[in-house]
């Protein structure tokens, strides 16, 4: 198979044994990589009944065939687990610089299992691997692991990280490369730290990537590379990074505040948006490996009570979680909430929203200072967030630590059915910063019918919406009204497949934008030379969505489970949504329609699973 | 041409629309603080059918034809699909997607002035209103 190795990495921590093995070649045009092949091998070695912390469940990494590839765009990768946030399948995608540096090594992914007696560190190298025991990184936080890493096995070296949150076992623990790109969604640090698993390094010395055509494939991503450093849109995200159009989005009512209860706050607009960022406090750019676009930022804080050293600085969606959705607008404290949560290792998006689900509880009355374990929570104050409920969320700390670790469905569950309208969430995981009800409806129908739950990045229904995609080739030459459920079923029937590929071939949702069509059938076919037309491939990204959709009946989630919280469906009360209502059911009436999808289990026909060959795990997964 | 009889009709509709919205002060400090040279090139449709903002420095000036100076950014469209935008009848992120708006340059400004286009649409319309264009305005 070309574009990939052909080899996965096997670990079983607790007894320390590493293993290679092939994964059946049809996996890999079925399923591509990233999330819908971590999703095969799961169904293959994996135990829907194991709990998702225990010592014998699966963490899975896995890396698309684009990997090590000098795409800009193309360095992503993808983890995958039962999540202990949500307590279904789930998978989330990291960029940075390791998935080219495991490829290069001669693996496909790693597939971790066991659990490790003292805490280890997982080390590779060219075609080798080895757990080595190194407990006094147990403790520490991502930046000192980090550095201690590289100071041992070289700068060169790449690296995957757990904070102290993750080995809390924090349900909405991450996981982060070289202290800066993150797999932030749905806990899976926490299925690293219950594995004792502190750490992942891999350094190669090969750089080979053999694809199907050398010369078809070198002039493709020639052309793909001029154009996205050319782009318009990514050019500006260069400038001023992800949030280059939060004003924007502010002002379609697309950016959430004070956890959802308002979809506009002009003031906020300019104080967070992206070049007030560049203007204040950014030092230079950086990227994920072989990308043009740079929409990653360096800040540096010299004075204040936010002051933080030169060192990564905040995305979109840390900006908005730490700023507008819990009331503040002051955008060096996102910078340092920001910088504490990759250091204790929690994903800002849940980490955020749990806490904005604390501050409406707090000043309803629903918790009070007893609970709260004498702290004061109200909106805005940015300095207790940072100071006490950061550590104390990360440590586990106390009757509020235990509480909120959990994540905000969780704790609404154990305060009181009345808090469980403060939720913002789809099956269990946390809303991100796009709120569908300015930011567009078909994200509505997106986030609910995501496997993973709430997810912006399950799909480019937002960019879909917002007019960045054009695919004739695929029906979609129409334009949408965000505020309308207008034609949204009909495009998210598109935008489940595509998500699924971008999330399998492990390919940037901005750098993707600039791709056509035509153009990401020539990528697969002259790289992994699959000799795909657009409907093979469009059909498997539609397999994948399916086979993840199994994978989740089985974990007992059934039709009624695709859906988001009712906030999201309460017409918004001020800015440009004001008072307009999403069709949310005549949505996801007509996107089951298109997709075969029982009303009320919510996963296809038999004969759908025929035409999209899943016979096989079908049987497997419902049968089991 | 759908919506102009010669090329000098859109000149001097955009240039007067820019004139009054010089006189909102929203606008105006919007206007200000794009700080860039920006040349609206509508050459497509004859060639002297464009203009330039120049808002750099703290003032804002609109002209015809294309600047001395080399713009911070172009924006290559035709002047039927100016009007629709300056209508706010154009999704921006569409045009510019499907290429029916072709940029040069650095975006960031236009960016910060794109919510504010629904009130420019607005002074646009009362500027056709009052040149005796009312046929021109899109419902």
């Amino acid at each position: 198979m070309k574009g990939s190795t052909g080899h996965f990495l096997s670990v079983n921590l607790s007894d320390g044994s590493t293993n290679s093995f092939c994964p059946p070649i049809d996996y890999y045009s079925r399923f591509i990589g990233g999330a819908g092949f971590a999703a095969r091998l799961f169904v293959e070695r994996g135990n829907f009944e194991t709990d998702p912390l225990a010592p014998d469940a699966l963490l899975i990494f896995s890396l698309g065939p684009f990997a090590g590839l000098r795409l800009s765009g193309a360095s992503r990768f993808s983890a995958a687990a039962c999540s202990p946030l949500t307590g279904h399948w789930a998978d989330s995608s990291c960029g940075g610089n390791f998935a080219p540096e495991l490829k290069f090594a001669g693996f496909d992914g790693i597939l971790i299992s066991g659990k490790a007696e003292k805490p280890s560190v997982l080390v590779i190298s060219d075609h080798t691997a080895k757990v080595e025991t190194y407990p006094e990184l147990w403790g520490l936080g991502v930046e000192k692991t980090t550095a201690a890493l590289k100071h041992k096995f070289g700068k060169a070296s790449k690296t995957l990280v757990i904070g102290p949150a993750g080995e809390n076992l924090v349900k909405f623990a991450c996981i982060i490369n070289d202290g800066h790109s993150a797999f932030g969604r749905a806990g899976l640090g926490a299925v690293m730290g219950s594995k004792g698993l502190k750490a992942i390094v891999v350094r190669a010395k090969d750089r080979n990537f053999i694809v199907e055509d050398p010369i078809a494939c070198r002039k493709l991503v020639s052309e793909l590379n001029s154009r996205i450093k050319e782009s318009v849109t990514l050019s500006v995200m260069r400038e001023n990074g992800t949030a280059a159009n939060l004003e924007g989005g502010v002002h379609l009512g697309d950016v959430p505040i004070r956890n959802f209860t308002s979809n506009f706050w002009e003031e906020m607009a300019e104080a967070l948006t992206g070049s007030t960022l560049s203007e204040k406090y950014l030092k230079r750019r950086a990227n994920c490996d072989f990308c043009s676009v740079a929409c990653k930022r360096i800040v540096e804080i010299t004075e204040g009570p936010f002051a933080i050293p030169k060192g990564p600085g905040p995305e979109y969606e840390t900006i908005v979680s730490f700023g507008s959705l819990i009331g503040s607008m002051d955008l060096a404290a996102t910078c340092k909430a920001g910088k504490m949560c990759n250091d204790l290792g929690m994903d800002t998006i849940s980490c955020g929203a749990t806490i904005a689900w604390a501050l409406e509880a707090f000043e309803n009355g629903d918790i009070g200072v007893e609970e709260c374990d004498g702290l004061q929570l109200k909106w805005g104050d940015i300095n207790t967030i940072i100071n006490h409920l950061l550590p104390t969320i990360a440590e586990k700390r106390g009757g509020l630590g235990e509480l909120l670790a959990g994540g905000s469905v969780a704790a609404a569950r154990k305060t009181g059915s009345k808090t469980r309208e403060y939720n913002v969430h789809a099956k269990g995981l946390e809303a991100p910063m796009h709120d569908p009800r300015g930011g567009g409806h078909g994200l509505a129908l997106t986030y609910a019918v995501s496997h993973r739950g709430a997810c912006h990045v399950s799909s480019p229904m937002l960019f879909m919406e917002m007019g960045a995609c054009y695919y004739p080739e695929i029906g979609f030459d129409y334009e949408l009204d965000p505020l309308s459920s207008e034609n949204k079923a009909e495009s998210a029937v598109l935008a489940m497949a595509l998500g699924s590929l971008e999330n399998s071939a492990c390919l940037c949702q901005f750098a993707d934008r600039e791709i056509t069509i035509p153009e990401w059938v020539a990528l697969f076919n002259s790289v992994a030379g699959f000799n795909w037309e657009i409907h093979d491939m469009m059909k498997a990204g539609r397999r994948i969505f399916y086979l993840q959709r199994l994978m989740n009946h089985r974990y007992g989630l059934r039709a009624e489970d695709d859906k988001i919280s009712s906030r999201l469906l309460t017409p918004a009360v001020d800015g440009a949504p004001e008072g307009i209502k999403i069709e949310f059911d005549k949505m996801k009436t007509k996107f089951y329609n298109l997709m075969d999808l029982d009303p009320e289990t919510g996963i296809p026909s038999s004969k759908t699973l025929v035409d999209y060959n899943l016979e096989t795990e079908a049987d497997i997964i419902l049968k089991g | 041409m759908e919506f102009w009889k010669d090329e000098t009709e859109p000149i001097k509709a955009f240039i007067e629309l820019f004139n009054r919205a010089k006189q909102d002060t929203e606008l105006y400090e919007g206007l200000k603080k794009v700080n860039q040279l920006i040349w609206f090139d509508y050459t497509e449709n004859g060639p002297n059918c464009s203009f330039y903002v120049d808002c750099r420095g703290g003032e804002v000036k609109v002209s015809p034809g294309k600047p001395d100076d080399q713009p911070d950014l172009t924006m290559s469209l035709s002047a039927d699909d100016a009007h629709r935008s300056w209508s706010n009848k154009l999704n921006p992120v569409m045009a510019i997607t499907r290429k029916k708006i072709r940029i040069k340059g650095s975006a960031t400004g236009l960016l910060k002035l794109a919510p504010k286009l629904k009130k420019v649409a607005t002074i646009y319309n009362v500027t056709l209103k009052d040149l005796g264009w009312e046929s021109k305005i899109i419902s």
